[in-house]
């Protein structure tokens, strides 16, 4: 915490690591080498992403060009111009890194044990998955931004195909569409910033926009504003693309989707942190980010009241929670996006104890439909039990962290001039748990109509980590603090050191 | 020096124009493949630009890239569908 | 009167091939004529960077013997827009060949390459 070093060690790592996995896996057939390596590269990651300092990474080895001295310099605790690419590793990191790689530990496990047939490229394709949310968490240039949003959904893309029905085809080309375009779109802001200010690295770009000014390019500015909110809808699933990305989560297997909605989540928090620092000072582009939170976050939640299935209600419920986190960055108070980044967080644990219950259903021969009743808690008490929690987690009932979260969203959102928003966010709680109550008592209460297999043994790795989760959610939600003191320092500081 | 400039901006007219012409033909074909190959023209004439544009590894990359791998993977797919659009 | 650069022609060039890429992904119906409306949707985004790049009166930015560093910096064009191009046709090439082939996929269940009938929605 106190030193800040350049160059430091452990960037390369993590997202080199989930790299040389993928490599290897891909090239493996031998199913437990491969149950192995990647097991064991995920524990190394984590590892990692645990022990690691807080610092700098610098590519190409430019040193920071200090303006009032006209001197060349390494210490990056000099606010000089960059001049270079770089990633920063810093607490807020290091916690979305922590829980994201132990979701990607247990999303290996699960997907090596049963599922699915062609493993070596599936594994890999999760792993580079995590990488690409591993970089554009650490990223603070535009070039690695790009490349992490247009490789992040390449990944999507190949993940969604892996589990092989015909609406994970389609979901898959119509995502492929759209972020060839919406990528093309990132490319051409990217270039207009670069056009205006000269710079590629972000802090750079933040402080000749604040310096200098933009010299009545402000229509351009704005052009470029536009092409990064469309990049950010489809990164995240925000309002009017919801349907891609809604689609792209009910079609893949529940554990590949715990680390697709992690990885959404950091990039929403990673891209709409950019925006607010590069554009937050013009006029309109808090009220616009705002209003894309609000639309996404009622729509999902009330397409998720219509849908039959349990695996698309978790869907779209990501889809309108993910609204809850931007909606937070968008207030772009400081109390706002400490709720925000806090929300991501906790959105990602209790997501994750949703759909790995889903998963636990699979066994039960894929009863995820609600029109039929399975009688499952009599079969299973235990996972009942825990979906129970997570769907009070995912409805912020008070012991549970999301709780913590919306607490501080709603009085962020008081504090900032729109109670109106308070409402809403409360009306997307309680709607939350009517949804996911509906269902639970469809699926594991009523008593059984439909036979489903009779003796299905759950694998362990699946109630090991529901359960990991479900203590996760209970000890943020009872002391706070334990994300908190990650994510303070961070808005606090001014985002950098 | 006079020259050489003049001369660049009349190549980049033809350059536009040739860019323009083969990118509306190449999506107006019937025949997919015909397609494919007019795309490659389109980007011959944009590997030119590139060295118009004083990036001339660009340019080279552009050339090989345009002209072969992509119409290649196209022509992959058509051979592996088929080649006419129906109507 | 504005006068014409080769900048300037570039931006045309980009300006239409972003529109005519743009107006093919959208408006045409068969999934391959698609994937080619999107190739020429990457090469605008790639000459729009390199034009911004471009320095009136520059010289390309490779270091030559004989030419002093002073005027190496105040000349030579942007060097980072090339690398941004440089990726972005790695990944044009890797994003057109996943288009291609959820396109082979979706054609040997379907039988057909129109996209208004292969995208359908679907009763799940």
């Amino acid at each position: 915490m106190t030193t800040i070093p350049s160059n430091l060690w452990s960037i390369p790592l993590i997202v080199a690591i989930p790299l040389l996995a993928a490599i290897v896996v891909n090239a493996l057939y031998d199913k437990r080498a491969i149950r192995y390596i990647s097991i064991i590269s995920a524990l190394l990651t984590l590892g990692i992403s645990i022990i690691s300092p807080y610092g700098y990474h610098w590519f190409t080895g430019h040193p920071a060009f200090d303006p009032t001295t006209f001197t060349f310099t390494f210490d990056p605790g000099i606010p000089g111009f960059r001049l270079s690419l770089e990633f920063f590793f810093g607490p807020m990191q290091q916690i979305m890194i922590v829980i994201s790689s132990l979701i990607l530990v247990f999303c290996v496990i699960m997907a090596t044990s049963g599922l699915t047939k062609h493993q070596g490229p599936y594994l890999a394709m999760i792993f580079l998955l995590f990488a690409s949310a591993a970089i554009i968490i650490m990223v603070n240039d535009l070039y690695h931004l790009w490349i992490a949003v247009e490789i992040g959904s390449l990944i999507v893309v190949g993940v969604v195909v892996g589990s092989g029905t015909s609406i994970s085809h389609k979901a898959a080309l119509k995502y492929a569409y759209f972020s060839a375009i919406c990528g093309s779109g990132l490319a051409i802001a990217l270039a207009l910033l670069l056009g205006i200010t000269g710079f590629p690295n972000v802090s750079d770009v933040v402080r000749v926009i604040n310096i200098f000014g933009v010299g009545g390019m402000e229509t351009i500015l704005y052009i470029s504003f536009g092409f990064f909110i469309l990049s950010w809808m489809y990164a995240g699933g925000l309002a009017p693309l919801h349907p891609l990305k809604s689609e792209v989560y009910g079609a893949s297997y529940p554990h590949a989707t715990a680390v697709l909605q992690a990885q959404s989540k950091l990039m929403l928090v990673a891209i709409g942190i950019i925006m607010l620092r590069i554009f937050g000072t013009l006029p309109f582009v808090k009220e616009v980010m705002i209003f894309l939170s609000i639309i996404t976050m009622m729509l999902g939640v009330v397409i998720a009241l219509l849908q039959i299935d349990f695996r698309w209600i978790i869907a779209y419920l990501i889809i309108s929670h993910s609204g809850l986190v931007t909606l937070g960055i968008a207030l772009g108070t400081k109390e706002g996006i400490i709720g925000g980044i806090f929300q991501a967080v906790n959105d990602i644990i209790y997501m994750s104890v949703l759909l790995f219950c889903c998963e636990a259903l699979y066994y039960f021969g894929g009863a995820t439909s609600t029109r039929g009743s399975f009688g499952i808690a009599k079969k299973s008490p235990w996972l009942c039990a825990a979906v129970l929690l997570g769907a009070f987690a995912a409805s912020g009932i008070p012991p549970f962290n999301g709780f913590q979260s919306e607490i501080i969203l709603i009085q962020a959102s008081i504090n900032a001039g729109f109670p109106e928003i308070a409402v809403i966010i409360l009306m997307v709680s309680v709607t939350t748990l009517i949804a996911l109550l509906r269902a639970i008592y469809r699926i594991f209460l009523k008593p059984p109509e439909n036979e489903v297999a009779a003796n299905a043994q759950i694998p362990k790795s699946i109630t090991i980590g529901t359960w990991l989760f479900i203590i996760l959610t209970i000890i943020i939600g009872v002391y706070p603090d334990i994300a908190l003191r990650f994510i303070v320092p961070f808005v606090e500081g001014g985002f950098l050191p | 020096m006079m020259e050489l400039s003049s001369s660049f901006i009349a190549m980049g007219y033809i350059m536009v124009i040739a860019i323009t012409v083969g990118a509306i033909a190449a999506l107006l074909q019937k025949d997919l493949i015909r397609a494919a190959f007019l795309s490659g023209a389109e980007s011959i004439a944009l590997a030119f630009f590139f060295q118009a544009l004083l990036a001339p590894d660009l340019g080279l990359t552009q050339a090989i890239v345009g002209t072969v791998l992509l119409p290649g993977i196209i022509i992959l797919g058509i051979f592996k569908t088929r080649r006419t659009e129906e109507d | 009167m504005i006068e014409v650069t080769i900048q300037l022609l570039g931006f045309i060039a980009a300006a239409l091939l972003l529109i005519i890429g743009i107006a093919g992904m959208v408006f045409l119906d068969n999934i391959i004529k698609k994937i080619i409306a999107f190739t020429l949707l990457s090469d605008g985004v790639n000459i729009l960077l390199v034009a911004i790049g471009y320095i009136e009166g520059g010289v390309v930015p490779i270091l030559l013997p004989g030419m002093s560093t002073v005027e190496f910096t105040t000349h030579a064009a942007l060097v980072f827009p090339v690398g941004i191009v440089l990726t972005n046709i790695v990944i044009g090439v890797s994003t057109t060949a996943i288009l291609v082939a959820l396109a082979i996929m979706l054609y040997r269940r379907y039988g057909t390459l129109k996209a208004s009938v292969v995208l359908k929605g679907e009763r799940r």
